[in-house]
This record gives C-alpha cells, structure tokens and sequence, in this order.
C-alpha cells in the first residue's frame, strides 16, 4: 500500500549549483585511516597520562 | 646485495617502522592495506554494477568503498559519472572536486571538471533543473499536483536521465491514479537504473510481478508519449567486456555521451543567425508590401469611397431640396404676375363675355332659363 505522504517524505531537494560547495564540505566523510588515528591518538593521549601519573606516584 | 626498498605509509608517505607502524602518523600498516584492499574490492563490486546499469547499487557500494578509504580516486570518479548518468550533476561534481582535490595530478575528474567549464550554459541549466525540481516537490508537498507535474515534466525533458524527478512523477501519477502513467515513468527509470529499489516497490504495489518488471525495463521507451520533447534512450553498449578495458570502455563510453552532448550544446548555442539577417530583412520588407497592398490600401479605399458616397448623396439631397424650392417659388412668382397683371388691367378683366346663351335658342323654356340665370 502506498501511503502518498509517507512516500512524499523520501523525497529531499536537491542541492542547487550555489549549494556545491556545502555538499562537498557535507561528503566529507571519515574513512577508515581517519577512525584508526583517531584512535591512535586517543592512545598515545592515554599513555601520555598513565605515564605522568606513574611518574607522580614515583615523586611522592 | 639487493638493496631493501622502504616501506612507505599509504596514509603519509612516511616511513613504516620496523613495527608496523608509521613512522609520522603511527598509523598500523596491515590495518590500512586490509581497509584500502575492502576499498577495492567494493569499488570494483560498484564497478560491476555501474557495467550492468544497476546504478543505485553502483553507489551503494562506491560509497562503502570509500567509506575504507575516501582517497580512492577511481571510486570517486566513478562515483560522480554515475551520479551525473543519474542527473544529479551537483554531487557529481562535488565528487569530482573532492577527487582533484585529493590527486590534482593524472585525475580524470579534473578532465570532466574541466569539459564542464568549457560549457558555461551547463551549469546555469543545472541550476535550473535544481530550482524547478525544488518547486515540484514543494508544489507536491503542498498538494498542487497538476503544477507539480507541469514542473517535472519541464525538468525532464531538460534532463531526460533524472531518475529522481520520474520517481516524484511516478508517485503523483499513482496518487492521482494514473497507473499506466506511472507505469510508463518507471519503465523509464529502470531503463536508467535497472535494479532501482523505489521503481521497483512502486511496481510491486501496482500489482506488477517481478517477471513483469523485468519485461518491462527490456521494452522500449521511446515514443512513449511521456514527455513533450522526448530523447532518444540511451543504451550501455559496454556490457560484455571484460577485464581492465572494461573500465575503460565504461568511462570513455561515458565521457563520449557527456562530449556529445556537450557538443551538441555548444553547436546549439554558436549558431549564428547573422547570415540569415539579409533574408530576415527582405521576408520583413516583402510581408510589408503585402500587408500595405492587400490589406491597408484596400481598406483606406473603401474608406475613400465610402466617404464620397456619403458627400455625393447629401449632395443629392440638398440639389432635391433646392430644386423643390425653385420649383415652389417659379410657381409663386407666376401667380403673382398673373395676380399683378389682373390687377394692371381690371377693365379688362370686367370684359368677360356673358354666359352664352346661344342655347336658349334651341327650345330652353323660360323656367329653365331663370334657372340657368340663377345658378350662373
């Protein structure tokens, strides 16, 4: 059953030539190498910490 | 002794250490070769599928594909030319740029970005299309069908493989129960995009089988009475080629299609019709001359004439008028010379000889003379 309004809401505008460039900056997309460093990073943050701490324990 | 060829990162440039790891970005490389070969793979799959015109699928699996690595190039580009065989230039073009914008060197984006350049009145069109495609679905969103489909048809005919806007087309069809319409629209939609998945589930709920769906995206759509300005469809002939010339043929078939309709723009837009300005003039001065004989000149006549008939025939009637007058006067002027001439001679007019009574000779009695006298 095709339910016309429901349908209707699939539909988007599309972008207009002036709107290039917003798609282009939307399409930017992460990939892969993106998520892994990322989480590399986070990892090298959380070893950065871990190690401080290990050397304030020390001190103390 | 062979020398050892550095490893270099795929990510940067840099080297992999020792470890696995890069030396600049630490990134892992067995990770990235797994995530660029997934990248491949799916691109190659989208590849099949733009081959086999199944082109929503083509982007489904372009776009995994560069979901593992969004630096392949060969999955951009052939991202934007199925997006651009499916009307959508804007994200064809912003795939492009991106593509160019990752390798500015040996890219065939930039080859398209620059065809598209070289033909100015392209991108106004698109605008265009954009903007009434924009107005049809929001003349369909607030319920003005009829213009709606007047919208959709002009944007189509501008853009015959605008698989979206026979979508919308074919949804208002089916809403104004218009089923063999909708038909015709999504037979024209899986001619472009074979395996589309919204055609196909508008089909389903017409009752349509899948035997039937797949008889009906052989059929012709040409002449098919959908459009005011209908173009030729166009078939892709590269099905059936194989290995790495398929790609190959599949882009320049491509690119040739965009070059010949890119060419055809340009001859429409370079026709000079100076040449046929002399004529122009001559045509302009011939229809004047008819238009001045047989259509002025016979009128300004008539009118001429009409004119002189009115002065002739009040003319006419004032010549009448005056005639009755000196007719009526002569007659007066006589009476009164005759009344002037009794009036001169009145002894003469006393000599009017008596009644003749020769008769009475002839037997009158004298009765009948007293009455003759009497009445005399």
């Amino acid at each position: 059953m095709i339910i016309f309004e429901e349908e209707l809401k699939r539909f988007q505008p599309i972008p207009e030539v002036s709107q290039a460039e917003d798609a282009i900056y939307s399409n930017d997309l992460k990939d892969i190498s993106d998520i892994v460093f990322q989480v590399t990073e986070e990892m090298k943050t959380a070893s950065v910490d871990a190690a401080n701490r290990m050397v304030g324990r020390v001190r103390r | 002794m062979a020398t050892k060829r550095p490893v270099l990162c795929p990510n940067c440039g840099a080297h992999v250490k020792k470890n696995g790891y890069c030396s600049a970005c630490h990134m892992p490389l067995p990770v990235l070769k797994k995530a660029f070969n997934t990248s491949d793979y799916y691109y190659n799959i989208g590849y099949d599928r733009a081959v086999a015109r199944d082109l929503s699928g083509a982007i489904d699996s372009l776009n995994i594909s560069l979901r593992y690595n969004k630096k392949n190039i060969m999955s951009r580009n052939l991202l934007g030319l199925v997006y651009y065989e499916m009307g959508e230039i804007v994200n064809a073009l912003s795939q492009w740029v991106m593509s160019v914008n990752y390798q500015s060197t040996g890219n065939l984006a930039s080859k398209y970005l620059k065809e598209l350049r070289q033909d100015p009145t392209l991108l106004s069109n698109v605008d265009q299309i954009a903007q009434k495609y924009n107005q049809a679905l929001s003349y369909a969103k607030s319920e003005d069908f009829d213009l709606a489909i007047i919208q959709l048809k002009s944007v189509l005919s501008a853009n015959p493989h605008f698989v979206k806007g026979y979508l919308l087309l074919a949804l208002l069809y089916i809403n104004s129960d218009n089923y063999e319409r909708a038909r015709t629209t999504l037979r024209r939609v899986l001619k472009i995009d074979k395996a589309n998945t919204l055609a196909i589930h508008y089909l389903h709920e017409m009752g349509d089988t899948d035997e039937n769906i797949i008889e009906m995206s052989k059929e012709s759509v040409e002449n098919d009475g959908l459009l005011e300005a209908d173009e030729e469809a166009i078939t892709l002939s590269s099905a059936g080629e194989t290995g790495g010339s398929k790609i190959r043929l599949f882009f320049s078939d491509l690119i040739e299609r965009y070059k010949a309709k890119a060419v055809s723009r340009g001859e429409y837009g370079e026709i000079s019709f100076a040449k046929y300005s002399g004529i122009y003039v001559l045509l302009g001065i011939i229809l004047g001359i008819f238009l001045l004989f047989f259509i002025v000149v016979p009128a300004q006549k008539r009118k001429i004439i009409n004119e002189k008939d009115e002065l002739i025939k009040a003319y006419s009637e004032e010549l009448a008028d005056k005639n009755a007058t000196i007719t009526s006067l002569t007659n007066e002027i006589a009476n009164l010379n005759l009344e002037l001439e009794t009036a001169k001679n009145p002894q003469k007019a006393g000599d009017n000889p008596l009644p003749d009574y020769s008769d009475i000779q002839n037997g009158m009695s004298d009765d009948d003379l007293q009455n003759m006298i009497k009445n005399e």
